[in-house]
């Protein structure tokens, strides 16, 4: 039987990870996926990831996966697409189907990296054609370049429901709401900002009673939900919308661990049923190995990391590497993946109520309730200074993993330390250029460029603009605030765009300098073009 | 130690669960212990449904033809729930003169015990079954044979002794029958001890090493067994269906979906990992049986395959008996990977024999001492 | 002994609820009122709900309803879903045509 040092069952971020890192040291290694293109969820992140640069953070999702599938490549990995492993059976076989055939494949370590799967919740009329999934929606989208409606409500406000909100705008659709039964937002603050400041409503502690529509949705039906969930009579209100997008959470796809006999464990904290395994990410099964949201659904950026501690582990397990380097660099990995794993985010802070930041300020609860600041509520954390000529104002209030714009300002005005989690700080000592950079490299698009002393009575605002098509210097229109409303009457004065911003332009506007910390989006006036 | 109750069973597959039935109608206090955290876990939701006289060993026949008669017509009325029962016959097919051969001596000693069954041209068959492919050359036909959803009835005797207060204990590994004063009467578990007046003991494979602690055995083996459903499809036919070479076994059931059991011929040799995991090489080689009988079904999905163990007993045929040299204790088991056809036949024999009634079929043949040298 | 286990344990009457016609496996179009009342049956386990209802049983095989299906039981049986366990996986991942599950070759064989 065809024999592989290392079989890998998915081509996502977890899988490719572990494939190259097993490359590495030697190993013949082939990679199945069921997809016509490798890289798993990564292909449809366009959006910037976060972390560090170790991490790959700023770099848009999918152009990682292409890094990865060239390193796989460059490395002699097999990586077989259109392979949908159907079964993984005794002494480490495994059965693909290929076109219309049957293949049997035999690894003296296999990785299991199949990801997660998308929840549903039921409702009235939730199998409507119109309810889908968030992260089908996606798929739809940057896939295969559909838009999956036109007015869209988005259940679920972690950060799969806030940045699928944000592409569904980027695609043009109008997302009428976001709902939560949640009483706050469950994603990174500067996401549901991002939103917010377009216009988005956020409907916290409300949940959606039922779809309307007899062939497909024609609208929602939403109601206030209190402490218990029960719905409060006489809060209900209609929607008119044409979709419905569901991101209440993933569950690992564990299937073909199961059918193989490995002992499994119900844990809420990973989204459900897991393979247990080591910290090396062995199952009960010896040479069988997880890795990615199989094991524990998270990020990408943890699930590169957990594949190729995999990968290695994978290589001394088959004797190519010694156990003091395995345990050398796992432990490098692993420090990695714990920064990652810091923060008001991390699994043991999940349901946790968190009222102040790690520094000691207070955490906005409008931010978390509304998608957006209040305007006093902005000016008091680091990133946030007042000073004359041109400086970075940077509205990030909530302790994530992240840190691109320290290194991205060439004149060290940002500074995070090497707590990766901390709130920068804007060093009012240092000299701001203007440059930009740091608007560009923000993932969340929390820095504006302020200058309040822009001309006579006007200041100049820059933001950081992903949306098509692109406003024209002279254009006039509006400036929206941060929850979206119109402020005043705003110009462009500047707009940006170079390969280094990779896709985020800098939209540069004048408003009156009293708009200065308000205005912090552009809405075009289409009367005025 | 839980109370003394008046029958204890061991084993909460479909036999167990029929003759706690058949007990509580009675009114007969029955606690019925199930090692897995199931109710029918084992070979009772693993088989291929049939409800068969056909075939069968002439020692096994009155069991089947007894049920078919008298118990399969009404069982979903008298259970209060569908379980799927169909009686449209049998046919087993064979391609080649040889397989012909094999069929004429299953038929003639069935047919001998007054069984109607009978051997058919393929013509015939085709008639029974129009698609049936043209390799197909002949069949033996029993038109009173048919099948059954085993998952259904096994939890409708289940639900139905639930209801009439038997009470079934889940997750409870027997490890011992012990006998008190000369009478089996404790049982064992890893949770506790139960007290019993009689005993059953129907847990299949895992009678044997039960058996063991009152000084007894069965002679038989496990071997795994996979059976594979499909999506469902529009009603194409309703008979139960084997070969003369065993390539394959099923039927549609009344979901729609193909249920077709096979083996690779690797069965008795199969590794045991501890969990009755599927072999690679068998799903594949069902469906390229059924395809040379049923080639319409080509492009029909396999949404399942799962694997179970059967006991098979020396000589093939189940022990049905009382254990005078242990009184009290009474044991059902060995069914051979035949045994839900008869199951509740067997549950009525058993509940017979725990209460004391004489049982309405002669059980001689099924003795738990029959086992001898062979000189 | 665990919860599951004692299926003599009362759990109360089926009482009927505004939402039971939702459906909750849609492969096999299997309703919440099914499934509680499936539970009022005896049906402790997922595993038992299945076989007793076909949830879980169609094309996705549980991808969809298998998470709901708990929720549904364990609220039902006044369990945490950690001790429900879960049903069981099979071979294959995903439906396979019969032509194409018994058109086994060697890898590099032309398929």
């Amino acid at each position: 039987m065809k024999r592989y040092d290392l079989i890998v069952v998915g081509a996502g971020p977890a899988g490719l990870s572990a494939a190259v890192e097993a490359a590495k040291y030697g190993l013949k290694v082939v990679v199945f996926d069921e997809n016509a293109n490798p890289g798993g969820q990564l292909f449809k992140q366009v959006h910037k990831f976060f972390g560090s640069k170790e991490h790959k953070a700023k770099i848009r999702g999918f152009r990682i996966g292409s890094q990865l599938l060239e390193e796989a490549n460059n490395l002699g990995v097999e990586v077989v697409l259109n392979a949908t492993v159907a079964g993984l059976f005794q002494d480490k076989e495994i059965t693909v189907r290929i076109k219309d055939s049957i293949q049997h494949y035999k690894g003296d370590a296999i990785l299991v990296a199949t990801g997660a799967a998308e929840n549903m919740v039921p409702f009235k009329g939730w199998t409507l054609p119109g309810v889908i999934g968030a992260g089908a929606a996606q798929t739809m989208m940057n896939l295969h370049g559909v838009v999956p409606g036109q007015k869209i409500l988005m259940l679920g406000s972690g950060n799969v429901g806030l940045v699928v909100s944000y592409q569904l705008l980027q695609a043009g659709c109008e997302v009428v709401a976001l709902v939560d039964a949640a009483p706050k937002i469950g994603g990174y603050g500067v996401h549901a900002a991002k939103l917010a400041r377009t216009g988005v409503p956020f409907y916290l502690s409300h949940t959606i009673i039922k779809a309307e529509g007899t062939d497909c949705v024609t609208g929602v039906t939403i109601a206030e939900v209190d402490k218990t969930w029960k719905t409060i009579p006489g809060t209900a209100k209609s929607l008119a919308v044409d979709t419905i997008c569901l991101a209440v959470g993933l569950s690992p796809m564990a299937q073909l661990l199961k059918m193989a006999g490995c002992i499994m464990e119900d844990n809420p904290k990973k989204g459900g049923q897991v393979p247990v395994c080591n910290a090396y990410g062995e199952t009960s099964l010896r040479g069988v190995f997880v890795a990615g949201d199989v094991s524990g659904v998270e990020e990408a950026s943890s699930a590169m990391i957990e594949g190729r501690i995999a990968g290695i582990a994978a290589a001394e397990y088959l004797g190519y590497i010694d156990k003091a380097v395995l345990t050398e660099v796992a432990e490098a990995l692993e420090s990695a993946l714990s920064s990652l794993r810091q923060g008001m985010f991390a699994v043991e802070n999940r349901g946790k109520n968190i009222e102040k930041t790690d520094e000691g300020y207070v955490v906005s609860q409008h931010l978390l309730k509304k998608g957006y600041f209040q305007d006093a509520e902005v000016e008091k954390y680091p990133g946030v200074t007042r000073q004359p000529g041109v400086h970075a104002v940077i509205e990030c209030s909530q302790n994530i993993p992240c840190n691109p714009c320290q290194d991205a300002c060439p004149r060290h005005c940002i500074k995070i330390g090497d707590k990766i989690t901390s709130l920068p700080v804007v060093d009012e000592t240092a000299n701001c250029s203007g440059c930009g950079m740091c608007v560009a490299a923000c993932s969340g698009q929390a820095i504006f460029l302020v200058n309040e002393g822009y001309e006579a009575g006007y200041a100049s605002i820059t933001i950081p603009y992903e949306f098509l098509p692109l406003p024209g210097e002279g254009d006039r229109g509006w400036a929206l605030d941060r929850g979206g409303s119109k402020v005043c009457a705003a110009e462009v004065v500047k707009v940006q765009t170079a390969p280094v911003f990779d896709h985020t332009s800098l939209l540069t506007i004048k408003v009156p300098v009293a708009m200065a910390m308000k205005a912090r989006f552009f809405k075009e006036d289409n009367c005025h073009a | 130690m839980h109370k003394c109750t008046e029958v204890i069973i061991i084993g909460g597959g479909i036999i167990g669960a029929a003759t706690a039935y058949y007990l509580a109608l009675q009114g007969i206090k029955v606690v019925v212990l199930e090692k897995s955290d199931n109710i029918g876990d084992g070979g009772s939701s693993r088989n291929g449904g049939g409800v068969r006289q056909s075939g069968r060993d002439p020692r096994e026949l009155p069991l089947a033809m007894y049920g078919v008669q008298n118990i399969w017509p009404t069982l979903s009325d008298e259970l209060g729930m569908d379980v799927e029962y169909v009686k449209e016959g049998n046919l087993r097919l064979g391609k080649t003169e040889q397989h012909l051969n094999i069929l004429r001596n299953l038929t003639k000693r069935c047919v001998d015990l007054g069984l109607d069954v009978r051997m058919i041209e393929a013509q015939e068959a085709r008639e029974i079954c129009p698609y049936l492919s043209d390799e197909v050359i002949g069949a033996s036909w029993c038109p009173t044979d048919g099948h059954a959803n085993p998952l259904l009835a096994t939890l409708a005797f289940y639900r139905k002794a639930r209801a009439l207060g038997t009470e079934f204990i889940t997750g409870e590994n027997v490890l011992e029958i012990k006998k008190i004063k000369g009478r089996a009467r404790q049982v064992i578990t890893a949770n506790g001890i139960y007290e019993g007046e009689t005993i059953i003991l129907a847990a299949g494979y895992d009678s044997r090493k039960i058996l063991g602690t009152v000084g007894l055995d069965v002679p038989m083996t496990k071997i795994s067994l996979e059976v594979l459903v499909t999506e469902a499809q529009p009603k194409m036919f309703g008979q139960m269906l084997g070969t003369a070479m065993a390539d394959f076994y099923g039927h549609q059931s009344k979901h729609g979906s193909f249920v077709f059991g096979g083996s690779s011929g690797f069965e008795d040799t199969n590794k045991n990992n501890g969990t009755p995991i599927t072999a690679s090489i068998t799903a594949p080689c069902i469906c390229r049986g059924i395809m040379k009988y049923f080639p319409l079904l080509k492009d029909v999905k396999i949404v399942r395959t799962w694997a179970g163990w059967a006991d098979i007993s020396a000589d093939k045929i189940p022990v049905i008996s009382p254990v005078e040299e242990v009184p009290g204790l009474i044991v059902a088991c060995g069914f051979t990977g035949h045994g839900f056809g008869i199951a509740p036949t067997v549950g009525l024999l058993v509940a017979q024999l725990a209460s004391g009634v004489k049982p309405v079929l002669d059980l001689a043949e099924f003795r738990y001492d029959r086992f001898k040298a062979k000189i | 002994m665990h919860n599951v286990n004692n299926r003599s344990r009362d759990i109360g009457e089926f009482v009927p609820a505004e939402d039971d016609e939702l459906l909750i496996c849609r492969c096999e179009e299997i309703t919440k009122g099914e499934i509680r009342r499936a539970i009022h049956d005896g049906m402790f386990t997922l595993t038992e709900i299945r076989r007793y209802l076909r949830t879980g049983m169609g094309l996705c095989q549980g991808q969809t309803c298998g998470k709901l299906v708990k929720e549904i039981a364990a609220r039902e049986l006044g369990l945490v879903l950690s001790e429900l366990g879960n049903a069981s996986s099979r071979v294959p991942m995903r439906p396979i045509e019969m032509k194409v599950f018994g058109n086994e070759k060697e890898p590099g064989e032309n398929a």
